[in-house]
């Protein structure tokens, strides 16, 4: 077959789920997710301990039944076409899926045995991933006897040994030194570069804001909100204002003061800090003129352009403009925001 | 199209694309499961020295027995015995499959194996070929120190033990998936091993391993010839004491065949099913 016969069946997206829902008896851990991810791009999965972002890999990897809505990756079903799906998916879980009794290069060459690669191409494909991810070193050690980020550098490997056009990464990064996170990063944007397409589940946002084209958040099972970074900040608020009370002792009642006027803080307790998203000068006089009225010193006053943890904080926690975020989901990536960015952080009345 | 596409589809076409065929999948993994049976010395040592014990007790302790009725004329008790361990051997060849077989889905590569384009019934038939494998290694050390240092001889000649060897490895073929069955339900290696110790104890005694079926109190002869294991003792005994065996070789294999048939694809179905 040739290759522009083969770009004539790629399909338009490479993931995509239309009202996907889970059930695990009385827990809904997915609800009505509507997700599309094209081919070349990364999709950066933020949510809460909890939200469902292990179960939304589960199921695109067929490790796990929707209960209900469709799941299609690399245009075929994951339920009907499981098979066809697992051919083209590279899957690394929260938890490592290896076997502690092998060595990382034992590891790679069986893996990639298993993809149908022959002796000596299992052997250098295995070789490539282990130099790739900094693993020639350890490549003859029992997995018993080396470190967790090994351990995990190994999984990520073995989740490329197919050449996967779709790449499902949960929490790739967690327990990662500096320079392999790197590297991932790396490795991650190559293989979105090669036209294959990425959903990396995270809970760090600075690693979404700089390598997602797309951040999708979820929050209980629902998806809230996604679009590319940029996209979610314009939308939060074009600007935030960040106070901390003189007295750190205030920072709780300064929330209380604020949430009675109707405007919702993020609060940083470790830091004793309120952050209120604020589009407008007016916005940021609302929030002084609240703290004053409740007799609070402002302290430090600091404005800031909204960082991806604002957006994340309004979206992942509930507190935010989600009639103004709900309402456009989905944009396409790269393009403008639709509307104008939504209202201040004004408590859900 | 656009240049993304061009380059998904590019790489399309450079992935293995269709993974293994099963038998390539099931050759990878027999060989995969061998190599991590022999790559355990401790274990494969002690697996060579384990049927001395059985040979010394068993050979000293019972060879009286060769004076009880219905005990065959003029045959040594250890030649009498050799085909019972050979078939308890088999036995326990096949529960060690099966326990390896827990580890593996207790472990993490199976999950990951879920998630490849695999067939994941070739993960228990790479079980149950690198047993029969585990078998054959287990077998030929029995008879071979049983040869060297007890005095055992083959009647019915060479070729009659070879096959009997061959009717051992397809009862231990046959028990194998019945305790990788039991394996793929209680998933845990100390909950099968607690049901196959149930289950062996009658397996291996009451039967006509050790004492010829006629010598044992009625209702117990009835159980013993109810027994697979009977079968499989009868026609490793008539091979090695040189007596016509035909028959009861061929219940041996009808019955390993038997079992396989109707637990293979029990087990496959229980491994396949995904959460
Ligand atoms: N097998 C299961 N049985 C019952 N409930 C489950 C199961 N798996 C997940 N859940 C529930 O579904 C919800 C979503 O879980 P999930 O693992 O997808 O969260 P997550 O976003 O990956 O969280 P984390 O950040 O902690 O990894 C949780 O409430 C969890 O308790
Ligand atoms: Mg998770």
């Amino acid at each position: 077959m040739t290759v522009a016969s083969a770009a004539a069946r790629t399909p338009a997206s490479a993931i995509e789920t239309a009202a996907l829902g889970k059930r695990f008896g009385e827990v809904t851990a997915l609800d009505g997710v509507d997700l599309t991810v094209p081919h070349g791009t990364v999709l950066g999965l933020l949510g809460h301990n909890g939200a469902g972002k292990s179960t939304l890999a589960g199921i695109l990897t067929t490790l796990a039944r929707p209960t209900s809505g469709t799941a299609r990756v690399a245009g075929f079903d994951v339920v009907a076409d499981a098979h066809r799906v697992r051919r083209r998916i590279g899957v690394a879980g929260q938890f490592a899926a290896l076997d502690d009794r092998m060595t990382p290069r034992a590891t790679l060459v069986l893996l990639a045995r298993l993809h149908g690669l022959g002796h000596r191409a299992a052997r250098a494909r295995a070789d490539g991933l282990l130099e790739l991810f900094g693993l020639t070193e350890v490549a003859g050690r029992t997995l018993r006897a080396c470190s967790g980020g090994t351990r995990r550098r190994l999984d990520l490997a073995a989740g490329l040994t197919g050449r996967p056009e779709v790449v499902v990464l949960d929490e790739p990064t967690a327990g990662l030194d500096p320079v392999s996170r790197l590297t991932l990063w790396e490795v991650v944007r190559g293989l979105a570069r090669d036209g294959a397409a990425v959903l990396l589940t995270t809970q760090d946002l600075a690693e979404a804001d700089r390598l997602a084209d797309v951040v999708a958040v979820l929050r209980r099972g629902r998806l809230v909100a996604s679009g590319t970074p940029g996209e979610l900040k314009a939308r939060v608020g074009s600007r935030s204002v960040t106070v901390r009370p003189a007295d750190a002792a205030d920072t709780a009642h300064a929330d209380r003061a604020l949430r009675a006027n109707g405007i919702v803080a993020a609060l940083d307790p470790a830091r004793g800090t309120l952050t209120v998203a604020a589009a407008s000068s007016r916005q940021v006089t609302d929030v002084l003129r609240a703290l004053d009225t409740a007799g609070i010193d402002p302290g430090d006053l600091t404005f800031s352009e909204p960082g991806l943890d604002e957006v994340y904080l309004a979206l992942a926690t509930g507190h935010g403009p989600d009639a103004a975020l709900d309402a456009a989901p989905d944009t396409a990536p790269g393009t403008a925001p639709d509307a104008a960015p939504g209202g201040p952080v004004r408590g859900a009345a | 199209m656009t240049a993304v596409a061009e380059r998904a589809a590019e790489r399309r076409e450079q992935a293995p694309g269709d993974g293994a065929s099963v038998p390539a999948q099931i050759g990878v993994l027999t060989a995969h499961t061998v190599q991590a049976m022999l790559s355990d010395r401790r274990l494969l040592l002690l697996t060579l020295v384990e049927p001395l014990p059985m040979l010394l007790v068993f050979g000293q302790a019972l060879s009286g027995l060769a004076r009880v009725p219905g005990f065959p004329r003029g045959v040594p008790y250890i030649d009498f015995l050799v085909p019972a361990l050979m078939v308890t051997t088999a036995l326990q060849s096949g529960l060690q499959s099966a326990t390896r077989l827990t580890d593996d889905l207790g472990g993490g590569l199976i999950s990951r194996f879920r998630t490849l384009p695999l067939w994941l019934g070739s993960v228990l038939v790479a079980q149950s070929a690198a047993g029969l494998v585990r078998g054959l290694i287990r077998l030929v050390t029995l008879v071979v120190l049983a040869w060297a240092l007890f005095g055992f001889r083959s009647r019915g000649g060479p070729l009659a033990l070879v096959l009997a060897v061959a009717v051992s490895l397809a009862v231990a073929w046959g028990l194998g998936w019945l305790f990788m069955l039991l394996a793929c339900w209680f998933r845990r290696g100390e909950t099968l091993q607690a049901a196959a110790g149930l289950a062996m104890f009658p397996l291996m005694f009451a039967s006509n391993a050790f004492l010829p079926v006629a010598s044992l109190p009625p209702w117990l002869r009835a159980v013993a010839e109810a027994n697979p294991l009977t079968h499989g003792v009868t026609a490793v005994r008539a091979l090695v004491l040189g007596r016509p065996a035909l028959p009861a070789v061929a219940a041996t294999f009808a019955l390993a065949l038997l079992v396989t048939a109707v637990t293979a694809p029990i087990a496959v179905r229980r491994v396949r099913r995904t959460e």
